[in-house]
């Protein structure tokens, strides 16, 4: 029991270095993408950066605060709100 | 008192009448509101940012800083999860060691962040020249806020683990403070998108 519960905690740190390795990861290509000139449209680039600004904040959400293993209520109570958010959001940008 | 009404208060006690956490449900709560705070703060800086474009005060800001900036904060998440890690493994001298180790990421992002607001005044934008000026102040300087009140709870929790709390069966502390850090690390995330790279 105790030897499964240190292996279920080292697959946890693992998983911890590996998000944060991706979350540096994007941060570098985001500061890439916005720092060259390459030849993509800015509706592209937009588009891009908020899939991977969504990436980030979904990986933090679910591997560093435990959504991902945690009760399913408390990813309710999160994700009601930011679905209001992204609406409002919504509207301001197609008004 | 009925013997049931005493086993259900010893239950609430217990912090399980809800199947839950109750400290981790009030918590989930506050980020809840607080996602409706930012979100109107948010809302409010996209709506200038669509309706009156500031691209001169925009060209002034420093995409490369505030990447720096934001990798320092996500490095502080990292660091409370570690502690996180350290704690349930009955290790107090690593958890000590990666909260102090947060404060201090949370400090220098703030430091950053202040050398921003500074260049930017001395820019000419200040928190009335304009409307990006206000809403960009508004909402950088409230994330700001919540990080240093961040960095104080990291500070707190440092001190009561400094004093021998927490160990394997008891770190619901640290895990509390951690889900705060963690969402102002994603209010950080999206913030840096919408103004900075958008």
């Amino acid at each position: 029991m105790e030897g499964s519960s240190s292996v279920t905690k080292k697959k946890s740190v693992r998983a911890y270095v590996l998000v944060f390795f991706a979350l540096a990861l994007i941060t570098l290509i985001e500061l890439l993408l916005s720092s060259m000139s390459l030849n993509l449209t800015r509706s592209l680039l937009n588009t891009l950066f908020v899939v991977f600004s969504l990436g980030k904040a979904v990986l933090v959400a679910a591997f560093y605060m435990h959504l991902r293993s945690d009760n399913r209520f408390y990813t309710y109570i999160f994700i009601i709100p930011v679905a209001l958010l992204l609406v409002f959001a919504l509207l301001v940008i197609i008004r | 008192m009925s013997v049931q009404n005493t086993a259900q208060d010893e239950h609430f006690r217990a912090g399980k009448a809800l199947g839950l956490d109750h400290l981790k449900l009030g918590m989930w709560l506050f980020v809840g509101s607080e996602v409706m705070f930012f979100g109107g703060l948010i809302a409010a800086f996209l709506h200038y940012k669509v309706n009156t474009p500031s691209p001169v005060e925009t060209a002034l800001l420093d995409v490369t800083l505030v990447g720096i900036n934001t990798f320092i904060l996500l490095t502080s998440s990292f660091t409370v999860v570690l502690g996180l890690a350290r704690a349930q493994n009955d290790d107090r001298a690593g958890l000590m060691r990666f909260l102090g180790l947060t404060a201090l990421l949370g400090t220098v992002f703030l430091a950053g962040q202040v050398y921003e607001f500074v260049a930017l005044y001395q820019e000419g934008v200040t928190l009335s020249s304009s409307v990006f000026g206000s809403s960009f102040f508004t909402l950088t300087g409230f994330h700001g806020l919540h990080v240093l009140i961040g960095v104080g709870w990291a500070l707190a929790t440092l001190a009561k683990a400094v004093r021998g709390g927490y160990s394997r069966d008891d770190h619901i502390g640290v895990e509390i403070f951690g889900l705060y850090w963690h969402f102002v690390d994603i209010v950080w995330i999206v913030l840096f998108t919408i103004i900075y790279l958008i």
